[in-house]
């Protein structure tokens, strides 16, 4: 590449670099003529700059340009500038869109990290003895209220109720009015399903008391409904399929 | 002696109240009767956890009496 390409381009990338996000558009080019001769760009923001500017820069290129007078050398220059400063807008647009894609990418990968955590199922989650010791199942804060939620739910379930809960983290209930099998999964809403005589999904049902109660309560709540107001319960609660 | 087991947001509160103490007792109904009025359910609690009984008029042989809140659908 020729010296005073060089010199423009380095000149360009200073405008650039000095108006950072609204680069101005690129108005003119000139050649100081004085004993040092300096190169000069001119922008439409009024920015100006300059690089000094020797004779034997300019050989090549105005033997490439024919350009052999002032005149000619400043339009070949200006139109050199023009082509390059072009390029230079566009790679700066590109990375602009690349980093813009990285910091939107990079939010999404948070968001997502945020919600996987949310959603993760915490150390003091309810441990049962099918997961392992060690593996936790569901997601509940070990507040006092779970706590005593819990409590309150395990001290009324049957034998058989508090085995199955243990076990698998739900428990069966008979309804009282219909005789028809649910299944109450550990959790605060559409957490029940109804059954087959085989076992399998019917529909779920999702009702639950009101107040935010913790998840042992709402539990609670749902098999006493489901066995001495079933269908009151029903009539409230939404079905699913 | 009798309990009275709310659920609320705390899990649950438990007033007991002495079945020989007739103040306590007319404490307990109306607790009771404030509970119902507002839409809550009084569950006489089974002892092995079968489904107990549902309640409308405060008796204080129940042993233990479980509120319930209104249910909503989800």
């Amino acid at each position: 590449m020729e010296r005073v390409v060089q010199i423009l381009r380095a000149l360009l990338r200073r405008a650039l670099g000095e108006n950072g996000r609204e680069p101005p558009a690129l108005v003119d080019v000139a050649i100081e003529s004085a004993a040092q001769p300096r190169l000069w760009v001119e922008f439409s923001n009024g920015y100006r700059t300059s690089a000094p500017l020797l004779p034997e820069d300019c050989f090549s290129f105005c033997e490439r340009h024919s350009a052999w007078d002032l005149a000619s050398l400043r339009r070949a220059l200006l139109s050199e500038a023009r082509f390059a400063y072009t390029r230079m807008l566009q790679d700066q647009s590109d990375m602009r869109e690349r980093r813009r894609r990285a910091w939107v990418t990079e939010q999404m990968r948070r968001l997502g990290h945020g919600l996987a955590q949310s959603l993760r199922p915490r150390r003091d989650a309810l441990r049962f003895a099918g997961f392992g010791g060690g593996r936790t199942f569901l997601d509940e804060g070990r507040s006092e209220a779970h706590e005593r939620g819990m409590r309150l739910l395990k001290e009324n379930l049957s034998p058989a109720q508090l085995q199955q809960y243990h076990k698998y983290g739900y428990f069966e209930v008979i309804g009282g009015r219909s005789g028809k099998r649910y299944r109450i999964r550990h959790g605060r809403s559409m957490n029940i399903d109804q059954l087959d005589k085989n076992g399998r999904r019917i529909c779920g049902w999702c009702f639950f008391p009101e107040g935010s109660l913790v998840t042992g309560d709402v539990m609670l709540a749902q098999k006493t409904a489901l066995e001495l107001f079933e269908l009151e319960a029903l009539k409230i609660a939404n079905k699913m399929w | 002696m009798g309990i009275q087991i709310v659920m609320d947001r705390s899990g649950d509160t438990r007033h007991e109240f002495d079945t020989a103490d007739s103040r306590s007792v007319a404490l307990a109904e109306k607790r009771f009767r404030e509970l119902t009025g507002k839409g809550f359910r009084a569950v006489a609690l089974a002892k092995d956890g079968g489904p107990g009984r549902l309640i409308g008029k405060f008796d204080p042989q129940v042993e233990q009496t479980l509120f319930i809140p209104q249910l909503q659908g989800g």
